[in-house]
């Protein structure tokens, strides 16, 4: 039973009402001071008898009559399955949640669970329902609220682990909505994990509905020893035009009573490479450095691999490389530019490990159609821009390509296509009091600036600016860079799907000694691989990630090299291999093509029924979260998952409707008007009983109580 | 008898000043004493009764085994009959008035309490006796013995003191004080008792007896208050025990008859005790004035001086 203004229960101290004013009428009485009692205590009839209480029915009914009362007004009533259907006498909802991340591989940890699963279906009643819902990172309802038990008990011959970390709000808000939706009147989730403390922030606003409950079911224990390979960094250099990758493995280790050797292997296209020991200490960590291996092929898989332990998910780190590929940057030197302007510019492209850049140089002040192709990006050094040759700029930025202006004593740009620019150029400006002007201001959260954001990462400040360009810079424009005095250095406009950057001084040492800096080689690389557009690709994702397929940046990302060596071309279908060797199908459209990445290894990707050289891989390592198998105390997990009748303070939308339902029930049960006719009956029997008794009574003097 | 006879004459004209409202107003003991003792004998003036006088005197025809010293030799001359001149003695007696300041007695059902009343009648009686050249003492009691003031002529102030600062404010009774009276009073004197005497006859006696079997001459005084006698009493209310602070509700309606029943015998179980052991009992009313006390002291004084 519930109340609905539970505030009104405070009235139940009116049951103490006869009692206290039986005492106080005793009490409040005139009292007579009087010499001695010796006779009046000798004479056998006294009030004294009042102070007790003779008629306790009467007193009784009184104050049972004023209990109904405080209780009819604290408006009771029968919650739904306090009326005969509770969880022990109706049919229920039971909602299964197995936890199948990795860690869950560990001894047999996942068996427990399934035959854990196994009992609860079995012990199913002819009414229950039940689902099964597997949850690792995300929840996927496998079978969903059925009375079948066989179909339940086969749903858990299909479930494996996976390789994802352990998230319990997902699976409970699953369990959740189906409770709710559920028009069966009791609840039970049961659920079945290892109760890793990294599954469970504490803020995830589960709430149950009133009559369901939860019960966890631990089938895991804490693991004493594991290593794990957290890390691998591919450092590349180029030797004799070839590009090498030196592999550097980091390893961990938690727990651990002594030290222990263990063999790290290098394992690149399904072959092992070389094996290295290295000694780890207790809950210490250790780093392993191979023999760089050149590399010529695109999409070239490598595993670095300890030996299994009971958490083998953790024990290989998995990568795909590919050889560089070069920006090609075309260089466009003015015609009416000084002889050699362009010198330090084109030698600070052309100095990279492996080949970063190829450069096309041009002087002159027009771009031609040709001079475009396969260029990614465009430097105007000190050049008068025609207006035809803008306008192909134009469509070359708004394609992707990227441009950047720089100023010089002969720059110009058509006003036709001002728009284009991040602002319009000034005349020549001299700094040549004192020593110069300096960079004042440098926009250090901008890719082109990123690296240079830490501590002894460049010093910008070294250089003198004797002269630039004046420069006012357009309202949707980003200032990047700016003298001391406030004028801009460095300006940029993205405009259609690439980018404008106008350096209004120049990249020689005529109007600055930049050139003459010890940042000027990665400023300069920095700036040509923003203006190209270069994308690093990633060497693995993480368990739990979705590619598109169709989005090319995506791709590119993906550390896709080359989609027809591939053969992915576009509105064709695709078929991507798991690592367990499962076929995804992609089918061509013009929505995307999301594949979801769930199995630690390589995803292969390419054309169904062909079987290209180098198809494009993508590697997927486990999340290391889930190595750390702190645990949580169950109880304090299912405390914190509120029930709609106890909960704690949730969403102003779900109290209100848990207050509409219990108004509702009150409103239907009007339980009250019941307890006020009863309490009504109870004071006029209790009223007639009295005068019986007090006539009965007569003269006695003797009070009732 | 016959003095005790015209007692109510006399004091109706002293009564004013014997009403014990109208001495309640009168804050100063002694001239209380004085204004009720001086009022009163003025009445008794008036009366052939001849009271206490120093220089009264009397002859009687001389009987043989007089002493010859006593005869008159005066009268023998002028009538030549030996008549022996008796002089009204000097007493010199030890008086002390045994006085319960028990809490009982601050009982009060109109503006005198019967402590009060015991007061004043003690500081009458003991300025009476101080004015006959007794040596006046004083004893206040309640569950022991609270102030005693031994009995001299010099101690009347002291006594009027004693009084004025009397409280009732402890649980009374007489037999454990009575003990130590008796040890502190050596030589034969008067004792007036003056209390409520709630006790059990057998312990009044008990208590009293003794100081009566010394050859002390004692005289009783049981000071109530009207509504002890009567029970006036009508709403139900809680009864307190002065002393003990107990309480009991009671409907007076309803013992009103038993109460007075009860008390009537234990007033005239007293009486009977006391007359038993030869002792003089007087029951005072604080309602009503005090020369029914002062006649009843004179009256025992009498009876003591004629049996000189």
């Amino acid at each position: 039973m519930s109340l609905l203004v539970p505030l009104f229960l405070l009235g139940l101290a009116g049951v103490a009402v006869p009692f206290v004013l039986h005492l106080t009428r005793r009490q409040r009485r005139n009292v007579v001071p009087f010499p001695s009692l010796m006779f009046l205590e000798r004479i056998p009839y006294q009030e004294q008898r009042r102070r007790r209480i003779h008629y306790w029915f009467l007193l009784s009914l009184r104050a049972l009559a004023l209990a109904l009362v405080a209780i009819a007004f604290a408006r009771p009533f029968f919650e739904q399955d306090t009326l005969g259907l509770g969880e022990n006498s109706g049919p229920r909802e039971v909602v299964v949640l197995i936890d199948q991340s990795y860690s869950m591989e560990i001894g047999d940890h996942f068996d427990r669970a399934l035959d854990e699963a196994r009992a609860i279906f079995n012990e199913l009643g002819p009414l229950d329902r039940a689902s099964l819902v597997m949850f690792g990172q995300g929840a996927r309802v496998v079978t969903r609220s059925t009375a079948d038990r066989s179909q339940l008990t086969r749903a858990l011959d299909t479930v494996r682990v996976g390789s994802s970390v352990t998230r319990f709000g997902p699976a409970l808000k699953v369990a959740q909505t189906i409770l709710e939706e559920s028009g069966l009147p009791g609840g039970e989730v049961f659920l079945l994990t290892d109760f890793q403390r990294t599954g469970w922030t504490g803020g995830e606003g589960i709430r149950l509905p009133a009559g369901s409950k939860v019960t966890p079911i631990e089938v895991g224990e804490e693991m004493s020893d594991n290593i794990q390979v957290t890390d691998v960094a591919l450092a590349r250099e180029a030797v004799s035009g070839r590009e090498r990758v030196t592999p550097t493995a980091r390893l961990a280790r938690r727990g651990g009573e002594q030290s222990t050797e263990v063999m790290v292997s290098l394992d690149i296209d399904g072959q092992e490479l070389q094996s290295r020991p290295v000694t780890i200490p207790p809950n210490g960590s250790a780093t392993v450095a191979f023999q760089p291996f050149t590399l010529s092929q695109p999409h070239t898989r490598g595993s670095v691999r300890v030996p299994d332990d009971d958490l083998s998910a953790d024990d290989a780190r998995h990568f795909v490389v590919s050889p560089g590929t070069a920006l090609l940057m075309l260089v466009v030197e003015g015609g009416s530019a000084a002889r050699d302007a362009s010198l330090y510019l084109q030698r600070a492209l052309a100095i990279s490990e492996g080949r970063r850049f190829d450069i096309a140089f041009r002087r002159t002040n027009a771009v031609r159609p040709q001079d475009l192709d396969g260029t990614a990006g465009v430097i105007m050094n000190d050049a008068n821009v025609d207006g035809a040759s803008a306008e192909r700029l134009r469509s070359f930025v708004e394609d992707g390509g990227g441009l950047m202006l720089v100023l010089g004593p002969s720059s110009g740009w058509p006003a036709s296509a001002a728009d284009m620019l991040p602002g319009s150029i000034g005349p020549v400006q001299d700094r040549l009091q004192g020593r110069g002007g300096r960079l004042g201001f440098l926009e250090y959260g901008h890719p082109i600036f990123e690296a240079f954001s830490g501590p002894r990462s460049g010093d910008f400040t070294g250089a003198q600016f004797f002269r630039a360009r004046g420069f006012t810079p357009a309202d949707s424009a980003t200032v990047l860079a700016r003298f001391d005095d406030g004028s801009v250095a460095l300006a940029e406009l993205r405009y259609g799907r690439g980018t404008v950057l106008v350096w209004t001084s120049a990249l020689d040492n005529f109007w600055n000694d930049l050139a003459l800096q010890p940042v000027y080689l990665p400023f300069v690389h920095s700036i040509a691989e923003y203006v190209g557009g270069r994308t690093e690709a990633l060497p693995w994702f993480v368990a739990g990630q979705v590619v598109d397929l169709a989005d090319p940046e995506a791709l590119e990302t993906a550390g896709l090299v080359s989609a027809e060596a591939a053969g992915l071309v576009d509105g064709l279908d695709q078929v991507a291999l798991t690592p367990s060797g499962q076929s995804v199908r992609l089918p061509a459209g013009e929505g995307p093509r999301y594949l979801r990445l769930e199995e630690r290894g390589f995803y292969m990707v390419r054309p169904p029924g062909s079987n290209p050289d180098r198809p494009f891989v993508m590697a997927v390592n486990v999340e290391l979260e889930e190595s750390n198998l702190a645990r949580i105390d169950a109880q304090e997990l299912v405390a914190q998952v509120g029930t709609t009748a106890v909960g704690p303070s949730g969403g102003t939308d779900f109290e209100q409707a848990s207050d509409m339902r219990m108004q509702d029930l009150e409103r239907r049960q009007s339980l009250w008007r019941w307890i006020l006719i009863a309490a009504f009956s109870l004071f006029v029997t209790e009223t007639l009983l009295s005068n019986w008794v007090s006539r009965k009574a007569g003269a006695g003097g003797v009070a009732a109580g | 008898m016959t003095s005790h006879a015209r007692a109510p004459a006399a004091a109706k004209g002293g009564g004013q000043f014997l009403d014990p409202a109208v001495l309640a107003r009168i804050s100063n003991l002694e001239l209380l004493a004085r204004t009720v003792v001086d009022g009163f004998l003025t009445g008794l003036h008036r009366s052939p009764y001849l009271g206490f006088s120093m220089d009264f005197a009397e002859h009687r025809q001389y009987m043989p085994g007089d002493d010859i010293r006593r005869i008159d030799w005066k009268l023998f001359a002028r009538s030549d009959r030996h008549y022996i001149k008796l002089f009204e003695a000097d007493t010199n007696t030890n008086f002390a008035v045994l006085l319960d300041v028990s809490k009982s007695m601050s009982y009060g059902s109109h503006e005198v309490s019967k402590l009060d009343y015991a007061r004043y009648l003690a500081a009458c009686l003991t300025f009476f006796s101080h004015r006959q050249r007794d040596r006046v003492g004083m004893v206040t009691f309640d569950h022991e013995i609270v102030e005693y003031v031994p009995p001299s002529m010099k101690h009347m102030d002291t006594i009027l003191h004693v009084l004025d600062r009397a409280e009732a404010g402890r649980e009374g009774s007489l037999y454990e004080p009575s003990i130590q009276i008796a040890e502190l009073l050596g030589r034969k004197g008067i004792l007036v008792v003056i209390s409520d005497f709630y006790e059990e006859p057998d312990t009044i006696i008990k208590s009293i007896g003794p100081l009566r079997a010394r050859g002390h001459d004692v005289i009783v005084f049981q000071v109530l208050d009207p509504a002890e006698l009567a029970f006036p009493f009508e709403e139900a209310s809680g009864f307190e025990d002065l002393e003990t602070g107990e309480q009991i509700p009671v409907i007076p309606s309803k013992l009103k008859e038993d109460y007075i029943r009860l008390m009537t015998s234990h007033l005239e179980e007293i009486e009977r005790r006391f007359t038993d052991h030869r002792i003089d009992y007087k029951l005072l009313d604080t309602s009503k004035p005090l020369d029914l006390a002062l006649f009843q002291y004179l009256l025992a004084r009498e009876r003591l001086r004629r049996k000189r």
